[in-house]
């Protein structure tokens, strides 16, 4: 593969760990919880678009007569409720566990969301849920062209994956910097007593920001479903874990920072694997470095040391 | 009288910002006072003293040996110990092992630490002589977390005591008590000056410092602008408006 | 008869590596999500000294405490440098990369793992009580280690790099050193409970070691009680029991463990059996008539 492609490749990677990340770097941001948990979130996400997408998929059907084109309008009716359903779900953890853990030790917040992961992913396991096995979101490129120039070839899944990715970090721009939420939220990032003391209601504020994440969460789940086409129970795990390595690489907490963490990470292992091979699972390496990172370079690349 | 510690010419920047300019403390066999308005780099310079920093240039020599290179608990078996100035007892275990932990610091570096019961007649004799002295004996069994805020800085001085220092770092020991518990304190430290150890106390109650201390550096903005007895100081116009000018 | 000795069996490997992770988080307070790594190197360890150098059962057990508890030292330099939460992430991160190198490493047999591993017979007895005996006698060493330890010195330091690592090194104790006192005792404690469950399971597979387990462990020691020896043991027997006894619960069980420590650290962080919980106090009111309450006079 030409270097062209394995980079327009390694963006596609990056954009699906841009949309995980971004949620867990914002709650790290303000409560600064270590939220493992995001990952479940981003597995149901997958799950909830399947569903709403295989349910939703046969009532196109006779409408539309074109197999093609219901898939895909099924798929865009599948992906807003997977973000919706995810974002509620983000909402709810906040105001069921960590409002109640924030302000004890952080550990205990990271236990409890260890836990609140693994019972997450155990449940979608179960047979009336995802069950055990790997299913199939066959949703293509939900009409999205395919891009070919002479160096390198964007299939249509993959601009799907680039476009949403796109349009959805436009809106979190939009919210972040234009709206009083957003600046409420860059406000308590920074000191949420001094925010509530100068009027921002912290908890809309924080709430917000799960609700925004886990949407953000909900899309990538949604993303990669269809872009292996295959949604399985433990799909999250390797998110769990490879998501925090982009976060801290990122800096914590910020934005910007996280997506060119994303970025670096995902060129970064797509030529690692593309002209070195390796003795083990790109994954694994992955976590390699973040240990390595963790007791190296604790504030991440960009961070202030 | 000999030179027990001596801070040669420590600058310790964070980043721009420069807490110690300089700074040069001699302490003999005395209660010394380091006062001066916040933000002066006092507890900087503690911090130095007992290893939690390392000077950016400068040296500490305690009776003749360097010992801005070594660590914490290395000075501390050494001989200087420290209180702190919000305060961090132990606070699940008791007032008792609070002061065990102090006198365990010259068994921790050796073999013993894995071989010996650290509650047995033999230790908890001299801890309760330290409680008595410190007048903690009836809390000996209660949780030091649950001790009012005067009872866990005394806990400290005791706990710092077990560790058998000959130079005591006292860090505010009076900040949040009220003037009775102050004067019992000043009391306290007394007797440990007539028990022949050097005492560096940081205070910011002028008062106080004033009455206890033999001798008073006083630091401003990362530097020393007057040394010497209680009186000298307080007439200098330079400490004067250092206080009246924050 | 064989159902409940094979139960008794892994509910006594499950106290140990309860006990193995208390002394890290309960006595050290070093917070790990790595311990089922440290079993895995113990039960590596053991079945590869049987099938590939032929050695008997008790050379590959004393080699994986060994080993582990080495192996132990090195993991916890991370604990050294790394702030409490993110020390988490990063033995979680140990755990992934242990299973991964068993799993693409074929020294240790890859994905599809090692079998045929002897288990020791004793006294010719043909049944595996002895082997039951074997494993009960190990977890009353570890019960005795965790209890000697917390009398100690050693106990006594641990508890004070527990509570405030600066008061810690201000009484002369060096932080880093305890911090990795616990990894070793910790990880031998583990790997030899994982010696005992390879030779008793007779193959393993990366995948036994998974995260999960160390999810599991960790619940164990969370529900029981954190830092108490009672808490660990009937945390893992209870926890360990119940699927097996009940199906329900079986096919429920990652639920149970996951939804079990999101409830204990919203209500009862130290858990059911730790020094100062609900239960406790109830249990101390009901049996000690005359209690000592002279924290008001303090305030």
């Amino acid at each position: 593969m030409s270097i062209a492609q394995n980079l327009s490749n390694a963006m596609v990677l990056a954009s699906t760990y841009i949309l995980i990340a971004i949620g867990l770097t914002m709650v790290y941001g303000v409560l600064k919880v270590l939220h493992v948990a995001h990952a479940g979130v981003y597995a149901s996400g997958a799950f909830v678009g399947l569903g709403a997408f295989n349910f939703v998929r046969p009532f196109c059907t006779p409408t539309l007569e074109d197999a093609r084109l219901a898939s895909n309008l099924a798929f865009w009716i599948s992906l807003p409720i997977a973000m919706i359903v995810s974002g509620v779900m983000g909402a709810l953890i906040y105001l069921l566990i960590y409002r109640y853990t924030w302000g004890k030790s952080p550990t205990i917040s990271l236990v409890a969301s260890v836990g609140l992961f693994t019972l997450i992913q155990d449940l979608l396991q179960k047979p009336f849920l995802l069950g055990p096995r790997q299913q199939p979101y066959p949703a293509g490129g939900a009409g999205m062209p395919r891009i070919e120039t002479p160096w390198f070839m964007i299939t249509p899944t993959q601009v799907l994956i680039l476009f949403v990715t796109l349009i959805l970090l436009a809106i979190v721009y939009v919210i972040l910097n234009r709206t009083r939420i957003g600046l409420g939220w860059q406000a308590a990032s920074l000191d949420p007593e001094m925010a509530a003391a100068v009027g921002v209601n912290v908890t809309h504020v924080i709430v917000l920001n799960f609700f925004l994440g886990s949407m953000l969460a909900g899309a990538a789940g949604v993303l990669v479903g269809v872009y292996d086409n295959m949604v399985f129970s433990t799909m999250g795990d390797v998110p769990s874990y490879k998501a925090f390595v982009v976060v801290v690489l990122g800096g914590l907490g910020s934005v910007p920072g996280t997506i060119v963490a994303s970025i670096v990470l995902a060129v970064t292992e797509t030529f690692m694997v593309a002209f070195a091979g390796s003795l083990m699972p790109r994954d694994a390496i992955a976590f390699l470095v973040l240990i390595l990172l963790l007791m190296f370079r604790p504030r991440g690349l960009l961070g202030r040391a | 009288m000999s030179t027990r510690l001596e801070a040669r010419n420590i600058t310790k920047r964070f980043g721009g910002l420069e807490a110690l300019r300089g700074v040069s403390v001699t302490a003999q066999d005395e209660i010394l006072g380091l006062i001066g308005p916040n933000g002066a780099g006092k507890t900087t310079l503690f911090n130095i003293i007992c290893g939690f920093l390392r000077p950016t240039s400068g040296a500490v020599i305690f009776e003749d040996r360097a010992i801005h290179t070594k660590r914490t608990h290395e000075i501390t078996q050494s001989g200087i110990a420290r209180t702190f100035q919000i305060v961090k007892p132990f606070s699940d275990l008791t007032v008792l092992d609070n002061v065990l932990a102090g006198l365990g610091c010259h068994i921790y570096a050796t073999p013993r630490v894995f071989a010996e019961q650290y509650s047995t007649r033999t230790t908890i004799e001299p801890a309760r002589e330290i409680l008595a002295f410190t007048d903690l004996t009836k809390w000996a069994d209660t949780l030091a977390g649950n001790l009012p805020i005067g009872l866990q800085r005394k806990l400290e001085i005791a706990r710092a005591l077990a560790t058998q220092p000959r130079l005591l770092l006292l860090d505010e020991p009076a900040a949040g008590l009220t003037s009775g518990e102050a004067d019992e304190l000043a009391v306290l430290v007394r007797k440990l000056r007539a028990q022949g150890k050097t005492i560096i106390v940081i205070e910011h109650n002028m008062a106080f410092a004033m009455n206890l201390c033999q001798r008073i550096v006083v630091l401003a903005q990362g530097e020393i602008i007057a040394q010497g007895t209680p009186a000298q100081v307080q007439t200098d116009e330079r400490v004067i408006n250092a206080y009246l000018g924050h | 008869m064989d159902y409940f000795v094979s139960l008794a069996v892994f509910a006594g490997i499950w106290v140990v590596l309860a006990l193995s992770l208390n002394i890290l988080m309960g006595f050290a307070g070093q917070v790990s999500l790595g311990q089922a790594a440290f079993f895995a190197i113990g039960a590596y360890t053991s079945a590869l000294c049987a099938l590939k150098f032929d050695q008997p059962f008790f050379v590959g057990f004393f080699a994986a405490i060994l080993v582990t508890g080495f192996v132990g030292a090195f993991l916890g330099l991370p604990s050294l440098r790394v702030r409490h939460d993110f020390l988490v992430l990063a033995t979680m991160g140990v755990n992934f990369v242990v299973v991964a190198i068993f799993k693409y490493v074929d020294f240790f047999g890859g994905a599809l793992g090692l079998i045929d591993i002897p288990t020791p017979r004793f006294f010719g007895v043909n049944n595996d009580i002895p082997y039951l005996i074997l494993v009960w006698l190990y977890v009353g060493a570890a019960i005795l280690i965790s209890w000697y330890i917390s009398k100690t010195w050693t106990g006594l330091a641990l508890n004070a790099v527990r509570i405030n690592e600066e008061a810690a090194a201000a009484v002369g104790i060096s932080v880093p050193r305890f911090k990795i006192y616990a990894f070793i005792v910790s990880a031998a404690l583990a790997g030899g409970a994982g010696s005992l469950y390879a030779h008793y399971l007779k193959s393993l597979f990366p995948d036994n070691f998974n995260f999960i387990e160390s999810i599991v462990i960790l619940s164990m020691v969370v529900v029981g009680g954190v830092g108490t020896l009672r808490g660990p043991i009937i945390g893992a027997i209870i926890l360990r029991a119940l699927p097996e006894l009940l199906r329900e619960v079986h096919d429920y069980r990652f639920t149970l463990y996951g939804g079990l420590i999101v409830l204990m650290m919203l209500f009862q962080p130290m858990g059911l059996l730790g020094d100062d919980s609900t239960l406790m106090r109830g249990l101390r009111r009901l049996f000690v008539r005359k209690e000592k309450v002279d924290y008001e006079h303090a305030a």
